[in-house]
């Protein structure tokens, strides 16, 4: 089963999930890494649930339409959307604070806010 | 007789009473999959799927009216589902309307009620009767698990195909991108209601009795849309290797 380390306001939290899960579906359903996974849509449209891979990178299938709009520069830093990724493999992941998302990376309101 | 299961094999006989008659067996999902059909088709297709998934949120809330007070994680889960299909994002019926769009119809054409077939109109109606009158645990286990947890696996297997062979763009099919993950999401949150409400035998076999129903439902749904506007024009001899 993946191993999941979770990095976030300088705590780790680790966790296994089984193979082929997406980490959104997991929180919406409270299980790890509820509650410290951020989130909004989950569809690829708000960027909330936007995280850094710090390790196991090579094991993801490369960006989608959606990263690709949502995250653009992004992308180079190493950022990928967890609502639009299926785990396979271990990996290390760390979700920046609220505002650091809000400085660096939430779209504008037109793209997050849409209804 | 009958036991009690516990939650391991309350899921996997859920999931065996949705499979036996899940809705990608029939003429039309197995058309589709093969890119078979014609955006007319497509066309008419959205004008009855609105009809059926756009009063989702309100089939939940007579649920949720209906749910315990005592059971706040499940009211908290059907408002989250609800939040979700309406204003949590882009409103999921408007990414339907544009799919519609894309295949050539229009929105008037597709919130018209006067386009649904008449099963389409039988399977909103047996939605809301399930939402209204059932025990709300069993309303869940019909129309969430049975119905909604349905559609990751559907669109994971045709929202390829509208793109490689149908050649719709990334936009026009969002529709379908969405449901794969927020259905996932909702349709966990109806097993874990289930698993851990329906407590008692009789709860547990009514469970199991509305899921095979709504996956027979579904698949009244999707055969009747073969045989209302593609049987004319592909005819089931041209399938039948992919469904034998």
């Amino acid at each position: 089963m993946p191993k999941v380390i979770f990095h976030k306001h300088g705590q780790v939290h680790e966790g296994e999930v089984k193979d082929n899960t997406n980490l959104v579906v997991r929180a919406g359903i409270k299980q790890f890494p509820f509650p410290h996974l951020r989130y909004g849509c989950g569809m690829g449209k708000c960027s909330k649930c936007a995280c850094r891979v710090e390790a196991g990178a090579e094991h993801l299938p490369p960006p989608n339409w959606k990263e690709r709009k949502m995250l653009g520069g992004n992308l180079e830093r190493g950022y990928r959307l967890c609502c639009q990724l299926w785990i396979h493999q271990d990996i290390t992941l760390m979700q920046d604070s609220d505002e650091v998302w809000a400085a660096t990376i939430k779209p504008p309101e037109s793209e997050s806010e849409t209804k | 007789m009958t036991a009690l299961m516990n939650q391991d094999e309350f899921r996997t006989a859920l999931e065996n009473a949705i499979k036996g008659r899940a809705a990608t067996r029939s003429p039309f999902s197995i058309a589709w999959a093969e890119g078979k059909l014609s955006r007319a088709h497509l066309s008419r297709w959205a004008e009855n799927h609105y009809h059926y998934v756009g009063p989702f949120a309100d089939y939940l809330a007579y649920i949720y009216a209906h749910m315990p007070d005592r059971f706040t994680d499940a009211k908290d889960f059907l408002l989250a589902n609800m939040y979700e299909e309406e204003i949590g994002g882009d409103r999921h019926t408007d990414l339907l309307i544009r799919f519609a769009e894309a295949c050539g119809t229009t929105r008037e054409r597709v919130i018209d009620p006067d386009n649904m077939s008449p099963t389409t109109r039988g399977l909103q109606s047996w939605c809301y009767a399930v939402a209204m009158r059932e025990d709300p645990i069993v309303a869940v286990a019909g129309l969430v698990v049975g119905l909604e947890s349905q559609v990751p696996s559907i669109y994971r297997k045709q929202t390829p195909t509208l793109r490689d062979k149908y050649k719709f763009t990334d936009e026009e099919v969002e529709f379908f991108d969405l449901h794969i993950v927020s259905d996932e999401i909702h349709g966990e949150r109806g097993y874990q209601i289930v698993l851990e409400h329906a407590d008692t035998i009789e709860l547990q076999q009514r469970c199991l009795k509305i899921c095979e129903v709504g996956a027979q439902m579904r698949l009244l749904y999707t055969t009747a849309l073969y045989h209302d506007y593609v049987a004319s024009e592909l005819p089931l001899a041209e399938l039948e290797p992919a469904i034998a």
